[in-house]
């Protein structure tokens, strides 16, 4: 069955609607039309049909008198045809007493004025009558029954039913068909935006050979998200160039304090050393969590190496890790994890982000604080505290590069882990956000709500 | 244990000579093969103990040249080198089939412990049911342990740390090898979640005896002694 969801996402769909809606209104127009045609023909030919009726009988009685008149009506009456449109006639006074025909009461229709008028005669069939004043005290009405109207128009409808029922059909079909087609070539290029891997490039890149506007649509998708593809893969080169370029001067650098180390016997000198080789060590982790938040970023959507996590067996493997550092430092580490919460994702990238929270809260909840670890099915992560929490205005920017809160500025760290977290988050359609709490920081991942 | 047999393939050639310093001094052999072809050719011909590849080569990429060694049947234990350290490139380069993989800039003592414990996990001595080491000793399938005899009471994680102690007694173990293999992570968290576990153990290991367990071996990692 069609979802009316499905009719309400694609344009195709409500176009398909659009025609049968449309050639069943024209159909039913057509049929109206042609019904008050025929009618209105009908009429007329009844009228002057009528007319010409009365206009003898009006003749006869001018030149016959009514005595003349009341017999030709009786003569017309049992020379009824079989097959036509009977004809009824009242020749009556003033006061409506019935001389000659065969109508036995008159109708409520003024003969002065010549009046036309539609009754229901006592055999029960429909007739138009027109009365007209022949003198002073003597009165005639014509009435000619159409009864076989309303069979022809049963017909005619019947005829407009079954031909609109096909022309809708046709459209349907047709439509469909169009419909199916176009939404099919629309959909090879959603799905290369989608997933811009080799092969849908390459298909995109082969058009469909029809030469119209999609197969132009088509190559210039194709052409731009090759390019677009191109700059990614040129900013990574650039990106893994310079982190080379860095990293090996920084080595050297190193190897150089390790030998001063080794050379030196004083243990003031070598602590210094000591120091400089923690710094080096930390901005080449910077490096690395720039690089990774990069990689993160460039991959957003894209579910190539995407494979299924645990995400329960994973916190509670680094709840485990994290309980008893938690224990030497004084805070309380509570833990709620629903098991079997399941997710599609890269393990390790998944587990730095809980790390990272993890890390976050510990490094800026004093000693005696808590810190809860929740996991839903969703899934959605929460890790909160009873810390100091973050302060109102930096809320915009916790999730930004290089954004070391103030809330604790000897808390080391470059200002990447939140950043990171974020980027990994949304490479698996997750929201990171600073959830309210009254007391503490409250993050909260779950599944992205746009 | 004797020297290590090293084939070390490196453009890099103050990285080279830093590395070969060092395993003069360990007691380790290092041939040095500037570009990846003469790397390819060493590797196919002579027999080593580990090689050590460095990922961005300026004739052969270094994915490239380990496809090529597994292809033709060299089986010799890889642990790729590189700038590139994101997670990603390491999954590419154990996926390609190196052994391990160690981002630049790194330190000589690290690169030297983990050869040895790839060589160690290549020449099959860490498959044992019981592994012994000076005073300790390791039951793997009953996961239990013990010091002169005397029963340690670990806790799962512990036995973990400690059994990964005993694979490689006697040898430097970083703070970037327990994570990865104890904790299967490969990035450092920035709390002393590791250090602590480590002095958990220290402490459990070290109740009631007089010689100390476990060496931190400043700015470089851990060292099981034998406690004797």
């Amino acid at each position: 069955m069609i979802r009316l969801g499905a009719i309400r996402h694609s344009i195709f769909a409500q176009i398909v609607l659009w025609a049968i809606f449309t050639a069943a209104e024209i159909t039913f127009g057509l049929w109206m039309l042609t019904d008050a045609t025929i009618q209105r023909t009908n009429h007329l030919a009844l009228e002057r049909a009528i007319d010409l009726d009365l206009a003898g009988m009006v003749d006869i009685y001018a030149s016959g008198g009514a005595e003349q008149l009341a017999s030709r009506i009786e003569d017309r009456l049992a020379l009824q045809p079989r097959n036509g449109n009977s004809a009824h006639y009242l020749l009556a006074d003033a006061n409506g007493n019935r001389i000659a025909g065969d109508i036995g009461k008159w109708p409520k229709i003024k003969a002065d004025a010549s009046e036309a008028t539609e009754i229901e005669l006592d055999n029960a069939a429909k007739a138009f009558v027109r009365a007209t004043e022949l003198g002073p005290n003597l009165r005639l009405l014509v009435a000619h029954e159409h009864h076989d109207l309303d069979v022809l128009l049963r017909q005619v409808a019947l005829a407009f039913l079954i031909g609109g029922m096909l022309a809708v059909l046709a459209v349907a079909l047709g439509g469909w068909m169009a419909a199916h087609r176009l939404a099919s070539r629309i959909e090879s290029i959603n799905a290369a935006f989608r997933q811009p891997d080799d092969a849908a490039l390459e298909r995109l890149a082969r058009g469909s050979g029809d030469r119209d506007e999609i197969d132009e649509l088509t190559r210039h998708s194709g052409n731009a998200l090759a390019q677009l593809k191109q700059l990614a893969a040129a900013h990574r080169a650039t990106t893994d160039h310079v982190a080379h370029e860095i990293r090996t001067p920084l080595m050297h650098l190193d190897n150089r304090l390790v030998k001063a180390l080794a050379a030196t016997p004083d243990s003031e000198t070598a602590s210094r050393i000591a120091d400089a080789r923690t710094e080096i060590r930390s901005i080449t982790r910077m490096l690395e969590s720039l690089l990774d938040i990069a990689a993160s970023e460039a991959r957003r959507g894209d579910r190539h190496g995407l494979a299924p996590v645990d995400l329960s067996v994973m916190a509670a493997r680094l709840c485990e890790l994290y309980a008893d550092s938690a224990e030497e430092s004084g805070h309380t580490f509570k833990r709620d994890i629903e098991p079997g919460v399941r997710i599609e994702g890269e393990e390790m990238a998944l587990m730095r982000l809980i790390t990272n929270l993890l890390d976050n809260a510990f490094k800026f909840v004093p000693a005696g604080g808590t810190v809860w670890l929740v996991l839903r099915k969703g899934p959605t992560l929460i890790v909160s505290d009873d810390g100091p929490g973050v302060p109102e205005e930096q809320h915009a920017k916790i999730f930004e590069k290089f954004s070391r809160g103030k809330r604790h500025p000897e808390a080391e760290g470059a200002g990447l882990g939140l950043a990171l977290c974020r980027a990994i988050a949304e490479r698996h359609h997750l929201e990171i956000r600073l959830a309210p709490s009254e007391k503490g920081a409250c993050f909260t991942v779950a599944p992205e709500t746009k | 244990m004797s020297g290590l047999n090293i084939l070390y393939i490196e453009d890099d050639a103050r990285a080279a000579s830093r590395v070969q310093e060092l395993a003069l001094q360990t007691g380790d052999t290092v041939t040095w093969a500037a570009t990846g072809n003469a790397g390819l050719m060493r590797a196919g011909t002579e027999c080593f103990d580990v090689i050590i590849l460095d990922r961005m080569l300026p004739d052969l990429d270094g994915l490239t040249i380990l496809s090529r060694l597994r292809e033709s049947g060299v089986g010799t234990p890889v642990l790729m080198l590189s700038a590139l350290g994101r997670t990603s490139d390491r999954a590419e380069g154990l996926d390609a089939g190196a052994d391990d993989y160690l981002a630049k800039p790194f330190e000589a003592e690290e690169l030297l412990a983990r050869l040895r414990a790839l060589h160690r996990r290549a020449s099959g001595r860490t498959h044992s049911a019981v592994i012994l080491y000076g005073a300790f000793e390791c039951h793997v399938k009953a996961r239990t342990a013990f010091r002169n005899n005397r029963h340690l009471s670990l806790s799962p994680k512990e036995f973990d740390l400690f059994r990964y102690f005993m694979e490689n007694g006697g040898e430097v173990l970083t703070r970037e090898m327990l994570l990865r293999d104890v904790w299967k992570m490969d990035f450092d968290p920035q709390t002393n979640v590791v250090d602590v576990n480590i002095g958990r153990l220290r402490r459990k290991l070290e109740e009631g005896f007089d010689r100390p367990a476990l060496e931190t071996i400043w700015g470089s990692g851990y060292r099981l002694l034998d406690g004797q």
